[in-house]
């Protein structure tokens, strides 16, 4: 007569930053479902529908470029200033609307983490492709004024060089930076409400603080070094730089936040990893 | 002989429902505390954010739009400058904000006990009054600091002071005017108020707070003084420290156009709340 088997019940071997990463891909299929969720989610409910997702987006655009160009008359080099603020725009709402819907991946889907096992990050992932839809909309105004200026004004302003890719590069550089912040802050958010409003302040004043709306050039040489401190400042300035002419950009800079963003994602990735463990049954 | 009783609603005049209002003031300050502990419930910072959220946003514009962009000020410091516009913008938005959600947070109540139904909003609005106070306290603080560093007193001392806060009531009551309606909408669709935060941002830019009115080129002028924010929010500045200029046309439409719209907002509201208290 042999032994009775012994029963083993221990979590699954999901350990490692490897074996995590292993099992996201394993669940793509679900990061898919609730990606395409939170796009629909955007105009879910609305009486408006799609509509109002590009009123939202274009009624800032509009009025923005109104008050910083004509009524604070910033420069904005050779080109008009609308462009100028349209190629500020874009890389800067690839870091605004990941993190902001990221943040509340794990808040938003509270009660789905009590019933079925998926990988928690799968959530704030999901919710980070809603947030690329408004500056997929930027981009299509984008390429829009490009042609009405080519068609009244007789000239191309942006032109397909190179160093377009360095302009590829930062937006992923900035996606890739929002994502490591949401790991801390779609934690942080879950538990404390008010991560929400003090994001929401965060992320008003890190857009002044970086050159969105006006070019490095006009701050003061001896207080730039501040300015690029804050790792935002070298990718909007690089993407700038890739598409339109006569900017200034520095790939020192580039890489300190290349530098930045990777010490984040570690960071990021281990407070997430931690926290799992811990406190996803407390929230 | 037996008593006949008839049970019917009652559609209370829009002035009928400023009289109820009244009787029923002791609710208020009931109303409004309860709105304070439901925003800052599950807060890790609580009851800072009272202080951070008016404070913290005009130090930083202050450096961004006067320092960097330059924007210009009619000739004081930009930071007095800014912190009188943002009184008189925050006393508009965040009443409205707040007055907005009032409906849709005391939905509890309203099954519970009898109240007239626009104290709600008004109620809500209490709060705002605190954190506007203290914008004002660090208003005459910096009134003081700049005075004692230059040696020349900002404020005028005259008639214009009664302008001024005529101009801030003006702003209360066009905020009481509007969410009459977003009030009841906002009960039934969560995003009318979301949509309102928009909405609010981009209205932001358009008044003259950051900047001052003679700034905007001429041939923009005529438009945006057909915001009645910005007309307000000159009067004040004006009443104040009397730099820029008095509308008086402008603000008298304003004025005769936010007590229409207050009418219209109190009978639309009277109309509706006996409606949106029966589909519940």
């Amino acid at each position: 007569m042999s032994e009775p088997a012994a029963w083993v019940i221990a979590p699954d071997a999901r350990e490692g930053f490897i074996g995590r990463a292993r099992e996201v891909w394993q669940y793509r299929r679900i990061l898919w479902f609730f990606s395409h969720k939170a796009v629909q989610r955007l105009a879910a409910k609305t009486h408006l529908g799609y509509f109002w997702v590009f009123a939202r987006t274009l009624g800032p655009l509009a009025i923005g470029s109104f008050v910083f160009g004509s009524v604070l008359e910033v420069p904005s080099g050779a080109v008009p200033y609308f462009l100028f603020f349209l190629t500020g725009q874009i890389p800067w709402n690839c870091f605004d609307g990941p993190l902001i819907r990221g943040s509340r991946g794990l808040e938003g889907n509270r009660a789905l983490l009590t019933k079925l096992y998926v990988p928690r990050v799968i959530l704030p992932l999901g919710q980070m492709a809603a947030g690329l839809v408004e500056p997929a909309i930027i981009t299509l105004v984008y390429i829009g004024s490009l042609v009405y200026y080519r068609v009244n004004g007789g000239v191309w302003h942006v032109e397909a060089t190179p160093r377009m890719l360095a302009s590829a590069a930062s937006v992923l550089l900035v996606v890739a930076f929002a994502f490591s912040l949401t790991l801390c802050t779609s934690v942080l958010q879950a538990r404390a409400r008010d991560t929400r409003f003090a994001l929401r302040y965060v992320v008003t004043f890190w857009m002044y603080f970086t050159p969105v709306i006006y070019p490095i050039s006009l701050v003061p040489p001896g207080i730039r070094w501040l300015v690029y401190a804050n790792p935002l400042t070298a990718p909007v300035e690089t993407f700038k730089w890739g598409l339109l002419p006569g900017l200034e950009h520095s790939w020192g800079w580039f890489a300190y936040s290349v530098a930045v963003t990777a010490g984040t994602f570690a960071l990021g990735v281990w407070y997430f990893a931690r926290s799992e463990s811990v406190t996803m049954d407390k929230i | 002989m037996t008593e006949r009783w008839e049970v019917s609603a009652r559609y209370p005049g829009a002035f009928a429902t400023l009289a109820e209002v009244w009787q029923y003031r002791r609710l208020l300050r009931f109303i409004g505390d309860r709105a304070l502990r439901r925003m800052y419930r599950r807060t890790v910072l609580g009851w800072l954010w009272l202080f951070i959220n008016p404070l913290l946003p005009i130090a930083l514009r202050a450096v961004i739009f006067g320092g960097l962009l330059g924007a210009g000020s009619n000739g004081i410091p930009y930071f007095l400058f800014l912190l009188a516009g943002t009184v008189v913008w925050d006393v508009f938005a965040s009443s409205l904000l707040w007055a907005t959600r009032s409906l849709e947070m005391n939905r509890d109540l309203a099954v519970q006990i009898y109240h007239p139904r626009a104290i709600l909003p008004v109620g809500n609005m209490t709060p705002t009054l605190l954190n506007v106070g203290l914008k004002v306290g660090v208003l005459l603080l910096a009134v003081v600091f700049y005075t004692a560093r230059d040696g020349r007193l900002y404020l005028r001392g005259d008639i214009g002071l009664v302008w001024a806060l005529g101009a801030l009531l003006l702003a209360l009551l066009f905020a009481l005017a509007i969410s009459f309606f977003t009030s009841i909408w906002g009960e039934t669709a969560r995003d009318i108020r979301f949509a309102l935060g928009q909405f609010l941002a981009i209205w932001y830019l358009l008044t003259p707070v950051l900047y001052p009115l003679s700034q905007v080129p001429e041939a923009h002028r005529w438009w945006m003084m057909w915001n009645p924010l910005a007309i307000i929010v000159e009067t004040f500045k004006w009443g104040l420290f009397g730099i820029g200029e008095l509308y008086a046309d402008a603000l008298s439409v304003t004025a005769a156009g936010v007590f229409l719209f207050l009418t219209c907002g109190l009978i639309y509201f009277a109309r509706s709340e006996a409606r949106t208290v029966a589909q519940r």
